[in-house]
């Protein structure tokens, strides 16, 4: 694991107002957009930051009502998947693709 | 089946011109990137012609979200495959009949621009910076070496001077200083060639009436707008209004953005069916919601679509969405097809929806 690597949380709160107060004044990537979306009565956000950046906001909002949950090293899920890009090209000899979508 | 990459991306999009040229127009698209990429847009459907609609549909535009522009690579292949043949096209339960395909590609422009940021995609599946997300902008002489790129899908222009337009203490998701990683809105507005490549696209389709950018992931359908929250009643309430700048994005305040009810109930109504679609494609729907939940957005390519005729009453109206599809940038293969049918079977249903409204003439 590489120290600038960085990690997928997932933060849960019971409400907008305490995701806000917990991620105020950091400067974590909030993914595509700043959006949450809801799992039951509950308002999830996944963010994504080393973990230097997170032991910080932890420590900072030690009594917080937001849950963190470390989900993964997502620089090391993205490295590995690497492996599953297509090297050269493989329509190289004009054959088009094909679609997933079942013909019917 | 692996990801594709910025060549293979490129070679689809010809091959399938190529196969299917009465279908089909490959569109090139007039701005370089900064690493001097060539970018295409694919389009489906009747040749221009008065009073014939199109759906411009994105993907790509964050460099770490890989199955975007598979997904409309992927679009593409079945739709062309299945007019080919008379067939219809099945994902999961979600069932179009050979004449909802009919319909779509003979009577709707289909204007697919699967990869805008091939820079960007190229970096991530290349090099150990796998979270980058934005274009490959060089640096501007005298910063850190690092200070690289913008945020593509802050740098439209909508609103795109967040520090006027926004209040201090919105928490606007834009940066001004070029070495932010994520939001970096760039120069200038539209200063970008990813950027512009948008806009002509919007411009060289002027019967574009619905816009969908793909990202990942949530999984979710936004609609507008992202500035701030909702209001139907007051038009003056709006972001062409300068006596509100300095006032947008606080959560509970009284400034609140305007969209015609009309408005927000049609793409209320498109977002559904969308979902419905992506429901039976994989039993599973997407949330769906206006765009500015946690925080506010400037910039982004879904409000500059729909603000256009706004602007300028000679555009159309176009409505727009983001579809933030799947629960990673980059899942395991097997896990992206899934993702794949879910985008597909979603904007397939849009096309249908719109063919129909398309037929039944343009929107007031």
């Amino acid at each position: 694991m590489a120290d600038d690597d960085v990690h997928r949380l997932t933060l849960r709160a019971r409400s907008l107002a305490e995701l806000r107060a917990f991620l105020d004044g950091t400067a974590v990537d909030l993914g595509c957009r700043p959006v949450v979306r809801r799992e039951g009565d509950e308002f999830v956000v996944d963010v994504y930051a080393p973990m230097r950046q997170i032991d910080q906001v932890r420590s900072a909002r030690s009594a917080s009502a937001v849950t963190v949950t470390v989900v993964e090293n997502a620089s090391e899920v993205g490295r590995a998947r690497q492996a599953e890009v297509g090297s050269g090209n493989r329509f190289a000899q004009r054959q088009a693709p094909r679609g997933l979508g079942i013909k019917e | 089946m692996a990801y594709l990459n910025v060549d293979e991306i490129e070679a689809a999009l010809e091959n399938l011109a190529a196969a299917h040229p009465s279908a089909t127009e490959l569109v090139r698209l007039p701005n370089l990137t900064a690493e001097g990429r060539q970018s295409h847009a694919l389009r489906i459907g009747p040749a221009d012609a008065p009073g014939t609609s199109a759906i411009v549909v994105l993907g790509g535009m964050h460099a770490r979200e890989w199955v975007p522009p598979d997904a409309l690579v992927n679009l593409a292949a079945d739709l062309l495959e299945a007019h080919a043949r008379g067939t219809g096209l099945r994902y999961g339960s979600q069932r179009f009949s050979a004449q909802d395909i009919a319909g779509v590609i003979e009577g709707l422009q289909v204007v697919l621009f699967p990869c805008v940021n091939p820079d960007g995609r190229h970096h991530t599946q290349t090099t150990t910076e796998v979270m980058w997300r934005k274009n490959r902008r060089k640096v501007q002489p005298g910063l850190d070496p690092g200070c690289v790129g913008v945020d593509i899908n802050r740098n439209f222009d909508v609103l795109w001077d967040f520090r006027r337009h926004f209040a201090a203490d919105s928490r606007v998701s834009a940066s001004s200083d070029p070495c932010d990683p994520q939001v970096y809105v760039g120069p200038s507005a539209a200063s970008e060639a990813e950027t512009r490549n948008v806009v002509s696209l919007l411009d060289r389709y002027p019967g574009t009436r619905w816009f969908v950018d793909v990202h990942s992931h949530v999984p979710a359908i936004f609609y507008h707008w992202g500035f701030d929250e909702n209001q139907t009643t007051t038009p003056s309430m709006s972001f062409r209004n300068a006596a509100f700048d300095g006032k947008r994005g606080r959560v509970d305040s009284a400034y609140r953005e305007f969209i015609p009810e009309a408005d927000l109930r049609e793409i209320k109504d498109l977002g559904t069916t969308m979902n419905d679609a992506i429901a039976a494609a994989s039993g599973q729907g997407y949330d769906l919601a206006q765009s500015f939940s946690l925080y506010p957005t400037s910039g982004v390519s879904d409000d500059y679509a729909y603000s256009r005729h706004f602007v300028d009453g000679a555009s159309g109206k176009i409505f727009g969405f983001t579809i933030e599809c799947g629960r990673a940038f980059q899942p395991p293969w097997a896990e992206a097809e899934d993702v794949i049918r879910e985008v597909c079977a979603g904007l397939i249903a849009l096309c249908v929806a719109a063919r129909t409204q398309s037929a039944a003439g343009p929107t007031a």
